[in-house]
């Protein structure tokens, strides 16, 4: 038989295959049952197991969860265990660098689809409405039958947006990696639009689908200005042209700059940011927290293979060096500022999530200076991405703990976190940690990320102060001014100590509105208290070094390409 | 780490890391134990966690003491070299070796009676507080503060130094805030931001310094190839001189507002005021002189010349806390108040005797954060026990004490000779050896420091006449309107005993001063010979 794809490359792609095998498996599975195929003219059925009555376990509303869950926890677990590497095809590379964002996007994945597990709960044994019931009670016995059907839904979507990520990070052609944009952008239009009954839902997706369709169309017009420049997408051949020309075309140069707006969104840079805040405080919490790792993540891959692979020149700075150091700048203290005033808990960390990416992009604008040693450029980043991965960690958690107060129609306001350490200290407490991690206080992970990326925007241009000054002012003046970059995150990070260090304070010395425990959603804990646990250990300790390694292999493997 | 401590055992055998790491373990275990554990073993160990918290302490104390004194430890300290420290672990314990930090710890004259400073205050202020309400988070809190304050004065790689430094803060935050008076929210508050702030400009100067560390192999980061480690670290490491001032100015922001000095100090009243009383002893008692080892340790060892050039700044600053903190203290009708405005005061005269750059003026200066370490604490237990048995802390209100609670009235009045430098009290020391050292740099300008010691002694024996005696009744106090009529008690055993131990001190070290005098002179001409005569000369000063 001729398949698709030979065996050898199919191993490289294993949780890809998880995924897709499992995306068809989860429409099937809760269709099968007990139909079957009379043989005309005789009495012998056939049974199809399609359609029909369906049988009581796969009628069950829990299952969609349940698979989808076996699949990103396997799909985690065979990208863990692979070490081999190589291309398939002539448009996807599986690489250290595309393995490790994979696993970034599946952890990310796997924490919303647990969180999802008790944000839109299954509940099989919900009858429809009598005519003796109360309206409340109907409305509420609806409200349970429409998220039993919408089981399905949620996790097709979800699992797409995995396949589409994971695709993007191995794709090596411009073309292909627009595609797999597309498809977990398009998706997650979806998803932040999932709660379709209550208002800022729908008002949140419309506003995310149609800001984020405007960006994708314009970068698709500058990849088509690039494709009339060099005639091939291939990210090989567009450095390899790029390398050649003495000067920038002008055409070339415009259509970079589109696709940096089309990527910008993605990450949530300023100006492109505004649509986020509105997109997070409308989605659900996990569909939140999704949005700021794994498709921030998905915005900096691209914008790291456009920007260092393609564009960076090997001597001097690069010619979106000034740019984006501008849009960092402006980028980190936008977020902040508006996180500052921001009394939404979700809203505050889509804006501290906008900061976030402002730091990242001050990483890319001093390796874009061109002052750094390939040692240098490597080690910012190596910043970059582990910043990205942890990310997944801490800023996940924090959505976690929202999830978690969603499920009693909490979540939204300031006042809802009010008092949490009474109620329940241990997720307090781990909001607590999560938060800390945020603003990068030592010596939790946050923390290890941003003094990494301060390092190695230092170790770029410090070397640029005159030694010679005696006063502060000579040395101020003759260092260059990617050093200001540094003193800008600096200065950001302290800033966003107020606003993390509210939630704690609210949590810890509110009187609490209600003081029950929140509802026992045991799955959900463990993952806050996984959160919490790894945001420590990653900080400190043999875990941070062999994240750190995987990192810097991935980063090896990116250079080196 | 976690693999290595285990594999490891000699990291754990380390007394300096014994002292740091066990109450903290011992006091987070006392905090968590019961949220985790069922209804009846719950309520059980809530019922002995203060006992185990104040054994613990103890037995701290008991190995601090072993350690410090030569008889029994067998360590001379007057037989160190400079820049080399006693009880270092063999190697450094790599924490994060991706950027270089490794727990690295060891104690010299400039650490060691701090060390035991704080050792012998946690039990005492816990001793103070010994019926608080919650005491099972009270107690535990203390110990893990133990730890974090320990672990500021033994750590010799300033990544873990500043994880201390702000982990003291977490401890003394919640206990202003949960057990502390009725604007204890404000005061918390200010108290985080304020030093929260100030500590991360100090942080963004040990940056800059991280940058400029060469490599070493075994202590710096894989990653980076730079290291924290202080004992590594040189004046020459950063080349330019005007980056040398900027790091130098960095540093003494945070240094100078933990101290705290004028102008960066209008936390500290608020805090004091609103703490507790075992809160405002370590406060004062501890706390405050981590802001002055932290500018000895980092700021004028690493940076001998911007601290010669800077002399001026020091001084202003010195002078501009002694008087401007004495001043106050004239008008303060706040007991609490009154003793923060002192200790300001008293901080002052700590940078006034660094920058005289004498041996004699550091020593006095080092003693000076001894001494205040004991005083300062009795003059808070003293203040908490009157607001606790008169329900006020307004001087003037509550006439004649020594009718009521001649205990307290006999404690308050020592502590309070001994702030303002009775002879043969251990204050005393301290300030004449400054005095001096101050005439011998400076001459006449003496004067000036000289003269705000008597308005020290006016504010003081004011508010002693007012408080202990003033009542025309010769067998009744005037009692303050707080009471509602009712008879005082007299104060309780475990405040009376605390208060004791620190008079006892107070005495005991104005009369044999030497005990840790003679480790602090000595550290102090080993450092200005070593460390600030070249630089002395170069600027053109002749000490």
């Amino acid at each position: 038989m001729n398949l698709p794809i030979s065996s050898s490359e199919a191993e490289l792609v294993i949780p890809e295959l998880i995924m897709l095998f499992g995306l068809i498996g989860i429409i099937l599975i809760p269709n099968l049952g007990n139909a079957s195929f009379r043989i005309p003219l005789t009495r012998i059925h056939v049974p199809v197991f399609i359609g029909g009555s369906r049988f009581k376990s796969t009628s069950n509303p829990k299952l969609p969860n349940q698979v989808s869950l076996i699949i990103f926890i396997s799909a985690l677990f065979f990208g863990l265990m692979q070490n081999s590497y190589g291309k398939i095809g002539d448009t996807l590379e599986v690489t250290e660098f595309s393995r490790l964002f994979s696993l970034i996007f599946i952890a990310a994945l796997l924490l919303a689809t647990i969180a999802t597990t008790h944000r839109i709960p299954a509940r099989p044994n919900v009858k429809p409405p009598n005519d003796d019931d109360s309206e409340n009670l109907s409305s509420k016995k609806i409200n349970a039958l429409i998220d039993n059907r919408r089981q399905v839904d949620f996790h097709i979507i979800l699992i797409m947006v995995g396949l589409g990520m994971s695709l993007m990070s191995m794709a090596t052609h411009l073309f292909m990696l627009f595609v797999c944009i597309e498809l977990a952008s398009l998706s997650s239009y979806i998803l932040v639009a999932f709660h379709k009954e209550s208002k800022v839902g729908g008002e949140a997706g419309m506003k995310y689908f149609i800001v984020g369709s405007v960006a994708s169309a314009v970068g698709i017009y500058g990849m088509s200005l690039l494709y009339l420049w060099s005639g091939d997408l291939s990210l090989d051949a567009l450095a390899i042209k790029w390398s050649e020309s003495s000067s920038i075309d002008p055409l070339a140069g415009i259509a970079v700059g589109l696709m940096l707006v089309a990527f910008g969104f993605k990450v949530g840079a300023a100006p492109f940011h505004l649509a986020a805040p509105d997109a997070y405080s409308g989605a659900s919490s996990p569909v939140a927290g999704l949005l700021a790792t794994a498709s921030k993540a998905m915005g900096f891959v691209a914008l790291m293979r456009i920007l260092v692979s393609v564009t960076m020149p090997t001597e001097g700075e690069a010619f979106w060096y000034i740019t984006i150091a501008v849009i960092a700048v402006v980028t980190m203290t936008w977020g902040n500022l508006a996180a500052l005033t921001s009394t939404n808990p979700k809203r505050m960390l889509a804006y501290s999530s906008v900061s976030h990416a402002g730091y990242m992009l001050a990483g890319l604008a001093a390796i874009g200076s061109g002052l750094g040693s390939e040692e240098a450029i490597e080690l910012v980043l190596t910043a970059i991405v582990f910043h990205l991965a942890v990310l997944v960690i801490f800023k996940f958690g924090a959505f976690l703990v929202l999830s978690l107060l969603e499920t009693e129609e909490r979540g939204h306001k300031l006042e809802d976190l009010h008092g949490l350490a009474r109620r329940e200290p241990i997720v307090a407490g781990s909001m607590f940690l999560f938060m800390l991690s945020l603003a990068g206080v030592p010596p939790l992970s946050g923390f290890l990320s941003k003094f990494l990326m301060i390092n190695g925007i230092v170790n770029i241009s410090a070397g640029t102060g005159a030694s010679d000054a005696t006063s502060v002012l000579d040395w101020l003046s003759s260092v260059e001014p990617v050093f200001w970059l540094a003193f800008a995150i600096v200065i950001n990070s302290a800033l966003s100590m107020f606003y993390y260090l509210r939630i704690g304070l609210v949590m810890f010395f509110e009187e609490p509105e209600d003081s029950k425990s929140i509802k026992d959603a045991f799955s959900l804990r463990l993952a806050i208290a996984i959160c919490a646990i790894l945001t420590v250990i990653v900080g400190i300790g043999p875990l941070s070094d062999s994240l750190l390694e995987m990192v810097a292999d991935a980063i090896n493997s990116f250079v080196s390409n | 780490m976690y693999i290595r401590i285990i594999n490891g055992g000699e990291f754990l055998s380390d007394p300096l890391t014994i002292l740091t790491l066990t109450p903290i373990g011992v006091g987070l275990i006392l905090l968590v134990l019961p949220q985790l554990l069922p209804g009846n073993l719950a309520s059980s160990v809530r019922k002995f966690s203060r006992n185990v918290s104040f054994g613990v302490s103890m037995a701290l104390f008991a190995f601090a003491t072993y350690l410090s004194f030569t008889t029994f430890g067998g360590i001379d300290w007057l037989d160190i070299n400079m820049g080399e420290y006693e009880l270092m672990n063999d190697e450094p314990v790599t924490l994060i070796s991706s950027i270089g930090v490794s727990w690295i710890v060891g104690v010299d004259a400039l650490s060691l009676p701090m060390v035991w400073l704080t050792a012998l205050l946690i039990p005492l202020s816990m001793l103070v507080e010994w019926d608080a309400k919650e005491g099972h988070i009270f107690h535990p809190l203390i110990l893990v503060m133990e730890g974090a304050l320990l672990g500021v004065f033994v750590v010799l790689d300033l990544f873990v130094f500043y994880i201390f430094w702000e982990m003291t803060l977490i401890p003394m935050f919640f206990l202003i805030l949960v057990w502390g008076g009725e604007d204890r929210k404000y005061a918390s508050m200010k108290f985080f931001i304020y030093t929260f702030t100030a500590s991360v400009i100090m942080l963004i100067g040990i940056l800059v310094m991280y940058f400029h560390t060469g490599y070493v192999s075994g202590v710096s980061g894989t990653l980076t190839g730079h290291h924290f480690s202080l004992i590594e670290m040189d004046s020459e490491m950063i080349q330019s001189e005007g980056l040398r001032h900027l790091v130098w100015i960095l540093l003494l922001i945070g240094f100078a507002t933990k101290m705290p000095s004028v102008p960066v100090h209008t936390w500290l009243p608020d805090a004091h005021v609103q703490a507790p009383t075992a809160g405002s002893m370590l406060l004062a008692g501890v706390m405050l002189k981590m802001g002055a080892y932290g500018f000895l340790r980092v700021s004028v060892s690493l940076f001998p010349e911007s601290t010669v050039v800077f002399t001026p700044i020091l001084i202003i600053l010195g002078m501009a806390s002694l008087v401007y903190g004495a001043w106050v203290c004239m008008g303060q009708t706040n007991l609490k108040r009154m003793v923060a405005y002192s200790s300001v005061s008293h901080m002052g005269l700590i940078f006034l005797g660094i920058a005289t750059m004498q041996p004699l003026g550091i020593a006095g200066a080092l003693f000076m954060m001894f001494a205040h370490g004991i005083i300062s604490p009795l003059l808070f237990a003293v203040a908490g026990a009157f607001k606790h048995h008169y329900h006020t802390l307004e001087i003037g209100s509550m006439r004649g004490i020594a009718h009521h609670s001649p205990y307290l009235a006999a404690h308050m009045m020592l502590g309070w000779m001994g702030s303002l430098g009775l002879p043969l009290l251990a204050g005393f020391v301290a300030e004449v050896a400054i005095m001096i050292a101050f005439w011998m740099s400076f001459g006449w300008l003496v004067i000036l420091p000289a003269l705000t010691l008597i308005i020290t002694a006016v504010y003081y024996l004011t508010s002693m006449q007012k408080t202990i005696f003033e009542s025309n009744d010769r067998h009744h106090g005037i009692l303050p309107d707080s009471l509602h009529g009712e008879e005082p008690r007299d104060i309780t055993w475990n405040e009376n005993t605390s208060m004791f131990i620190l008079g006892i001190l107070t005495i005991a070290f104005g009369i044999f001063p030497f005990i840790f005098f003679d480790m602090m002179s000595d550290w102090s001409s080993g450092f200005v010979q070593e460390v600030l005569l070249n630089h002395l000369i170069e600027q053109g000063v002749t000490p």
